[in-house]
């Protein structure tokens, strides 16, 4: 636990020194602008709860994507890797520290698009579920290291993070239903959506912005855990074979 | 013999572009990681138009996110740029008898062939599934234009990467910002004329806002003069762009000199 609220610490210290990081809360709003605007030329104005859902969890998942990849990235080009490697805190847990907090500063985006609907279409987006939006929030922010620390994994294997970062961005926004719902896509891709967290998260946030009742709740909730979990598992069993294996082939600070 | 000599440096940065590309990418990882991503982030606006805005735009809405990943794409050379800084090169640049401008200019072509290609391949290939097909005589027109679109778009990049050389860690976020906005307000998403009229005013000197007109006509079996019309204003916007990018590269070269603020690292 020290090592990840120390982790945690410290990520939050490098995001305040370095506002280019932080550039998914900068983006969110021109996110939210983009689709309210949509809806608001259309007079649809009833799907403002997809609007805002959206640039919230393409920036949370966007803003994983670049931790995962950038933390393994800077410490391997300041020499310092092989000396996070070699000190008896586990890097997993680290990285699952480290790649929290961005999360959870990345979660302000909800605020930002909240403000923009507000502010430049005069939609005040009413809460009905709060609770339900809080928790969603929460365990959204928990899966989302636990599976940015997989990629954290296999960015220490590979040589250039980037490529990675931006594959995964916009493929897993249209499999995941986080704006347009997965009914859109072919039917013989929907079964991929279920495994990935996402799709639970956003339905759910949506559903919390939403008048009526929110469906088995609980059983989403657990959904959105359960692929946390698995995610962080899956990137701790996957980080210490990576390890292993760097170590062994002496490839782990080769950039 | 100026222009020679100019284009000399040119070519020599393009053969950078080129060995940085190459260093970039395979062709495997361009084809299915890059153009992969890119293809999916036009169906996915195309897709969330359908959802949230006009059914009368949806053809206009394709068209509009198959051009903007050209333009995604030329806007890398805000960040490609700055590397320059980040590696030091910089001071090496400016004190060499080589213009700062034609350096920067060759430097970052890699973008604007790669985001031609994939515009190119986006229209072509997921145009049948959204209901946009192309006449075998139209399609050597659609490359002019996604050439001209890209080539304008890479220019006001340029300018922007003057700015970001003297804040490096903006790199990203200008570049982001900056195709953002331009996704938003040039009429990739709605019409320009959604918006207040100063953003419309600011629209017009974007390269990609006539760009746009142009594939539309095109897709929509527009006239010739119309779609040459547009390409026109689009080259025009580029031409505009580029002097203002040379002029701001001067003085980038000019103060650094005079004041010492290119330093060997940043």
């Amino acid at each position: 636990m020290r090592v990840f609220t120390a982790s945690f610490r410290f990520q939050c210290q490098l995001l305040r020194r370095s506002p280019g990081d932080l550039s998914v809360l900068v983006t969110a709003p021109f996110f939210s602008l983009l689709f309210l605007s949509m809806a608001d030329q259309a007079h649809r104005s009833a799907l403002t709860p997809y609007a805002v859902v959206a640039p919230v969890f393409m920036s949370v998942w966007s803003m994983s994507l670049f931790v995962a990849g950038d933390l393994i990235s800077r410490e391997r080009g300041t020499g310092t890797l092989e000396g996070l490697v070699a000190t008896p805190a586990s890097l997993s847990v680290m990285v699952i520290g480290r790649i929290t907090a961005a999360v959870t500063v990345s979660m302000l985006a909800f605020a930002e698009t909240w403000l923009i609907a507000w502010l430049c279409f005069g939609i005040v987006v009413r809460v009905p579920h709060p609770l339900m939006l809080m928790a969603t929030l929460a365990t959204s922010a928990l899966s989302m290291a636990g599976t940015a620390s997989v990629l954290a994994a296999v960015f220490v294997l590979v040589r250039s993070a980037r490529i990675f970062q931006n594959t995964l961005s916009y493929p897993v926004y249209l499999l995941s239903g986080v704006l347009v719902p997965i009914s859109a896509l072919p039917e013989w891709l929907r079964p991929l959506s279920k495994p990935i967290f996402l799709y639970w998260g956003a339905a759910l946030l949506r559903d919390s912005l939403s008048p009526s009742d929110v469906s088995s709740p609980v059983g989403r909730l657990l959904a959105v855990t359960a692929l946390g979990a698995i995610g962080f598992l899956a990137g701790r069993l996957l980080m210490h074979q990576v390890l292993r294996r760097v170590r062994v082939l002496g490839t782990l600070g080769r950039t | 013999m100026a222009l020679r000599y100019s284009l000399r440096v040119v070519r020599y940065s393009a053969q950078n572009a080129v060995a940085d590309f190459a260093a970039t990418y395979t062709w495997k990882s361009w084809l299915f990681g890059w153009l992969g991503r890119m293809l999916s982030q036009v169906v996915f606006f195309t897709l969330a138009g359908r959802l949230l805005g006009s059914p009368s735009l949806h053809r206009e809405r394709f068209v509009g996110n198959s051009v903007m990943t050209c333009v995604v794409e030329a806007m890398m050379v805000v960040a490609s740029s700055a590397w320059e800084r980040r590696a030091g090169t910089l001071p090496l640049l400016v004190s060499s008898p080589a213009g700062l401008f034609e350096v920067f200019f060759g430097r970052s072509l890699q973008w604007v062939v790669s985001g031609t290609a994939t515009s190119f391949v986006a229209l072509l290939a997921l145009g049948p599934f959204f209901g946009v097909h192309w006449a075998p005589a139209a399609v050597p027109v659609v490359v002019v234009v996604l050439l001209v679109t890209s080539l304008g778009s890479y220019c006001f990049g340029l300018f922007l990467s003057v700015l970001v050389l003297q804040a490096t860690q903006l790199r990203n976020i200008v570049s982001n910002v900056s195709y953002l906005a331009m996704m938003t307000f040039c009429g990739v998403q709605v019409p320009v004329g959604y918006w207040p009229a100063p953003i419309g005013w600011v629209a017009e000197c974007i390269p990609i806002t006539h760009g746009l007109r142009a594939m539309n006509a095109l897709a929509a079996g527009g006239r010739a003069d119309m779609v040459g019309q547009q390409v026109l204003e689009a080259a025009l916007c580029g031409v505009f762009w580029v002097l203002v990018a040379a002029a701001a590269f001067r003085l980038l070269a000019e103060r650094g000199r005079r004041d010492g603020s290119i330093e060997y690292s940043a």
